[in-house]
C-alpha cells in the first residue's frame, strides 16, 4: 500500500503550488472541499465516518493533481459518491448532484459542466486510480472513543470533554493533519488540546502501567510534545484564520479582547508546555516555557484561540464548581453565534460547527473564480445586474452555524441580494 | 470522450461567460492528454502483463491466465471489472471485493496482488477498464472433482477440508461472510496450497444485538450450496452460511458432485429437508418466525437421514460426523470453522497429507469453466436460476441420479 504521510516540505511542493496557487489559496481550497463534504453529508443523512473517508479521499486527490485541473467542488462530490459505497452507505450520484447543487451557488456549479453526473462518474475513474484503490480508511473518531473508554473520572466532565474532541476531530478534516499523521496521533493529540480546554485533565485511566507516564504512553508510542502541538495548533489555526480572513482591509478592524489576565489563556499556555505530564493541576505554572518553545506564529495562534474557544465549547456550560472554562460571555466582544445555534451545535456535536462568524465581508477579496480551474474573476458581464460576489466567507455565517440550512457556498448570492437591496433603498 | 468536456469550464448557460479565462485552463485537448499522458505512480497498466486464456467467469467479470511480460515466467489470474451497465460508477460489489481483499492475507485466501488498468485513449472514450490481479493458482476444486483421474486419499481430503476451515476461521475472524462458498471458489495451486476466491459476494458483518437485527440481502450464494436460513429469508444471518457451503463441499470431495442440486429455491428446500429432516421448530427454535416458513410448502415428517445417506460414499466415520454437524439445520447450532478444525476428522489416522504429490501427477490446468460439464449446465447459469422460477420441479429421483 502507498504512503499516505508526507513531510511539510512536500506539503509546500503539491501539485497545485507547482502550478501556481498559493500556498494560503490552497489550505483554503481544501477547507472549502472538506467542508463542501461535511455539509453535503449531513445534509444527505451520511455518516461522520463515510464523510471523513470522503474528505481524506480530497486531500488525496490533491497530493497528485492541481487545483486548476480539477474544480474542488466536483472532486468533493465524487470522493463523498465513492466513500458513500466504500462505507456501505451509498447515495445515487444523481441525489449527491441534487444537494451539491442546493448548496452551491451558481458560479461553482458551473464547474460541474452541461452533465454533471458524467463528470463525477469520469472524474470516480480517476480518484480510484490516484488513490490506487486503497479504499479503506480509519479515522480519529474510532480511536477518540476507544481511548476515551479506558478514562477515569468525572463522568459528565469527561463526556464534554470528549464531545469537544469529537468536535475538533470535525474541524480537523479541514487541515491536512491526515496527510501527515495516522489518526492515532490525531486523536491523541485533540483529545489532549480538549482535555486542556475543558479542564480535564485524565489522571487515571484503565489499564495504566507503572511506565505510563501520560495516559497516551499506553496507545501510541514515541509521539513527541512537538507532533501533538502541531496537530492542535493546525486545527486552531482554523479559528485564527477565521479572524484573518473576515478583517478585510476595508471591514472594521476587529480587536480581540485582551485575553491577558484570562484564565482561558493560562490554560492554553500550559498546552504549549513542551513536558507537561498528564497530572499537571496548575497550568499556571508552565505558563513561561511557551515563550522558550514556541515560535512566534504560535503564541499568535494560542492568542486567537480567546476568540475559537467558544466555538469549541458552545455547546458546553460551564462547570458549577466555577473554574473558568471559557464562555461565549468570557469572550466579550468576540462576535459569537446566537445562543439558539448554540443550543443546535449542542444537539448536533457530530456536526461540524462553524467557527466563529466573520464579520460581514463588505468588500471582495478575489472574486469568485467561476470555475476552480483558474483564480480569475469571472467576466464583467456575468455581474452587470448584481453587485460583485463578495469573498467566500471562510465559514457559515451566524445565521447558519451549526450545520443550519443556508450554506456559506450560497453566502455570496445572499449578500449580493442585500447589497442589492442596499442600493436600491 | 464528449463527457471530458464537461470538465471543461463551460460558457455560462445563462449569462454567456466570455471566453477571457480560458487561456489559462485546460483545453479539451489538454485535458485528454493530461488523463492519457497522467502517469499514475500507484495504479500500472494491465499491458505489463500478456493474456493467455480465458479461464473463468467471476461474479462481476470474466477471469483470464495472464503472462507477467517483465518475468516471462509469473502468471496471474486478471479478473475484468465489468463496468457496462452500471449507473453508478465503479460497482460497489467490486469495491467491496478490493477491500475485503486487501485486508485478508492469508494462505488460504486468494492473494490480490495489484489493480491494473488499460491506458485511457481515444479509442476506449478515456474510459480505462480495470482488472483484479491475483496470484495464479493452477486448479479449482470443481474442476478437480470434474475429472475422475483424480482420485483424493482420505488424508488428502482432509487436507482440503483442513485449508478450507483454515481459511474460513481466518475470514470470519475478521469479520468478514464469504456468501459464495461452491466448489469452483475454492482454488488449489500446484503445490496442494488451497485459496479461497471470489469475494464478489462477500461482505463485513456486525454481530447483530438485540434489538437492532441486520438486514443483508438473502439473494447470495448459489442455489446448490445455499442454507436453509437464507432459503427461508433469513437476513440476520452470519458465518454459519459459510458453513453449510463447506459442508456441502465436503460431501462432494466423495460424491465429486454437488449434493443437493435443485432448479427452484422450493426444490432445494425440498431436496434439503429428504436429506437434514423436516424444518420444526423442535430441532431448530426460531424457524417457524422465518419470513417463508409459512408461505413455502414443505416435506413433513422427513427423518434426518445425513449419516445413513453418506456413509455409503464417506466411510469414514469421523468424517460423516462432521458433516453431520456441518449440515445442521439450525444455524445456531452449526459447528463453527474453530470447532471442526479440533473435530476427530483431523486428528484422527490417516491425518492430513500433503496434495502436492498426488497433484504434480496432473500438469493439465483443471477449471470448471474449461471443465466438461460435470452435471446440468446450471452451475454456469447460476444468475439465471435466481430469476427463473417457473422451472418445472422435478422430483427426487434426481437425488440418486447425482449420487
Amino acid at each position: 500500500m502507498p504512503c499516505w504521510y508526507y513531510d511539510k516540505k512536500e506539503l509546500r511542493e503539491t501539485p497545485s503550488i507547482l502550478d501556481g496557487v498559493t500556498y494560503e489559496t490552497e489550505r483554503r481550497y481544501r477547507k472549502e472541499g472538506a467542508r463542501f463534504i461535511m455539509e453535503c453529508g449531513t445534509k444527505m443523512g451520511l455518516g461522520h465516518n463515510t464523510m471523513a473517508t470522503g474528505v481524506v479521499y480530497f486531500h488525496r486527490f490533491y497530493m497528485f493533481h492541481s487545483f486548476k485541473s480539477f474544480p474542488r467542488y466536483v472532486t468533493a462530490c465524487c470522493c463523498l459518491f465513492l466513500a458513500g459505497k466504500v462505507e456501505e452507505t451509498p447515495k445515487k450520484c444523481r441525489d449527491i448532484i441534487k444537494t451539491a447543487r442546493g448548496i452551491l451557488n451558481d458560479n461553482y456549479f458551473y464547474s460541474f459542466g452541461d452533465d454533471p453526473k458524467e463528470e463525477v462518474m469520469t472524474l470516480e475513474r480517476i480518484l480510484l486510480q490516484t488513490i490506487k484503490f486503497d479504499l479503506q480508511v480509519e479515522h480519529p473518531y474510532t480511536f477518540l472513543l476507544k481511548y476515551a473508554k479506558c478514562f477515569k473520572g468525572d463522568q459528565p466532565k469527561l463526556q464534554k470533554m470528549v464531545q469537544m474532541a469529537w468536535n475538533f476531530v470535525n474541524d480537523s478534516l479541514s487541515t491536512v493533519v491526515c496527510l501527515q499523521w495516522e489518526p492515532e496521533i490525531i486523536a491523541v493529540a485533540l483529545i489532549h488540546l480538549a482535555s486542556k480546554l475543558s479542564k480535564f485533565t485524565v489522571l487515571d485511566w484503565l489499564g495504566r502501567q507503572p511506565q505510563h507516564q501520560r495516559w497516551w504512553d499506553m496507545f501510541v508510542s514515541n509521539v513527541t510534545m512537538e507532533i501533538l502541538e502541531d496537530i492542535c495548533h493546525q486545527v486552531l489555526d482554523l479559528y485564527q484564520s477565521t479572524q484573518k480572513e473576515g478583517q478585510e482591509p476595508n471591514s472594521p478592524p476587529q480587536k480581540p479582547p485582551s485575553r491577558a489576565d484570562s484564565p482561558t489563556t493560562t490554560n492554553i499556555k500550559s498546552l504549549a508546555s513542551g513536558d507537561c505530564p498528564a497530572a499537571t493541576a496548575q497550568p499556571s505554572g508552565n505558563g513561561g516555557i511557551i515563550g522558550i518553545n514556541a515560535e512566534l506564529n504560535n503564541i499568535q495562534t494560542i492568542k486567537s484561540l480567546a476568540q475559537a474557544v467558544p466555538v469549541a465549547v458552545v455547546s458546553i456550560p460551564p462547570p458549577s464548581d466555577g473554574l473558568p472554562l471559557p464562555t461565549p460571555s468570557a469572550v466579550g466582544g468576540a462576535p459569537l453565534p446566537p445562543p439558539s445555534n448554540l443550543n443546535s451545535n449542542a444537539a448536533n456535536y457530530h456536526m461540524y460547527h462553524a467557527p466563529p462568524p466573520p464579520p460581514p465581508p463588505v468588500v471582495p477579496m478575489p472574486p469568485y473564480a467561476a470555475n476552480a480551474w483558474t483564480q480569475q474573476p469571472p467576466p464583467p458581464t456575468h455581474y452587470t445586474t448584481t453587485a460583485p460576489p463578495p469573498p467566500m466567507p471562510p465559514n457559515m455565517g451566524p445565521g447558519s452555524a451549526g450545520g443550519g440550512p443556508t450554506g456559506y457556498y450560497n453566502a455570496g448570492r445572499q449578500q449580493q441580494q442585500q447589497q442589492q437591496q442596499q442600493r436600491y433603498q | 470522450m464528449a463527457h471530458m468536456s464537461h470538465m471543461l469550464p463551460q460558457a455560462s448557460t445563462t449569462s454567456g461567460v466570455s471566453s477571457g479565462s480560458s487561456s489559462r485552463t485546460m483545453s479539451l485537448m489538454e485535458k485528454q492528454k493530461y488523463i492519457e499522458d497522467y502517469d499514475f505512480p500507484y495504479c500500472d497498466e494491465s499491458s505489463k502483463y500478456e493474456k493467455v486464456a480465458k479461464i473463468g467467469q467471476g461474479t462481476f467479470g470474466e477471469v483470464f491466465k495472464a503472462r507477467e511480460k517483465k518475468s516471462n515466467k509469473k502468471f496471474v489470474a486478471m479478473k475484468k471489472v465489468l463496468m457496462d451497465n452500471e449507473k453508478e460508477g465503479f460497482p460497489i460489489t467490486a469495491l467491496r471485493e478490493i477491500r475485503i481483499l486487501q485486508l485478508l492475507k492469508h494462505e488460504n485466501v486468494v492473494n490480490l496482488i495489484e489493480i491494473c488498468r488499460t491506458k485511457a485513449t481515444v479509442h476506449n472514450g478515456y474510459r480505462s477498464t480495470f482488472y483484479l490481479v491475483f496470484d495464479f493458482c493452477e486448479h479449482d476444486l470443481a474442476g478437480l472433482l470434474s475429472n475422475m483421474n483424480v482420485k483424493f486419499s482420505l488424508g488428502e481430503i482432509k487436507k482440503v477440508m483442513q485449508q478450507l476451515l483454515n481459511g474460513l476461521y481466518y475470514i470470519h475472524s475478521n469479520k468478514i461472510l464469504h456468501r459464495d462458498m461452491k466448489a469452483a471458489n475454492v482454488l488449489i495451486t500446484k503445490h496442494g496450497i488451497l485459496k479461497l476466491a471470489d469475494f464478489g459476494l462477500a461482505r463485513a458483518f456486525s454481530i447483530p444485538k438485540n434489538d437492532c437485527k441486520n438486514r443483508y440481502t438473502n439473494r447470495v450464494v448459489t442455489l446448490w450450496y445455499r442454507p436453509p436460513e437464507l432459503l427461508l429469508g433469513d437476513r440476520n444471518y452470519g458465518p454459519p452460511v459459510d458453513m453449510w457451503g463447506a459442508g456441502c463441499i465436503m460431501a462432494e470431495m466423495w460424491t465429486r458432485s454437488p449434493i443437493m442440486q435443485g432448479n427452484t429455491e422450493q426444490q432445494q428446500l425440498t431436496f434439503i429437508s429428504q436429506l437434514c429432516g423436516s424444518f420444526t421448530p423442535d430441532v431448530w427454535p426460531g424457524v417457524e418466525e422465518l419470513e417463508l416458513y409459512k408461505s413455502i410448502e414443505l416435506p413433513k415428517n422427513q427423518k434426518r437421514r445425513v449419516k445413513e445417506r453418506l456413509r455409503p460414499y464417506v466411510k469414514d466415520p469421523t468424517g460423516c460426523d462432521l458433516l453431520d454437524k456441518l449440515l445442521t439445520l439450525d444455524p445456531k447450532k452449526r459447528i463453527d470453522a474453530d470447532t471442526a478444525l479440533n473435530h476427530d476428522f483431523f486428528w484422527t489416522d490417516p491425518m492430513p497429507s500433503d496434495l502436492s504429490k498426488m497433484l504434480s501427477q496432473h500438469l493439465q490446468s483443471m477449471f470448471e469453466y474449461l471443465a466438461q460439464p460435470r452435471r446440468s449446465n446450471q452451475m454456469r447459469n447460476y444468475h439465471q436460476q435466481l430469476t427463473t422460477m417457473n422451472q418445472k420441479p422435478q422430483d427426487n429421483s434426481m437425488i440418486d441420479r447425482v449420487w
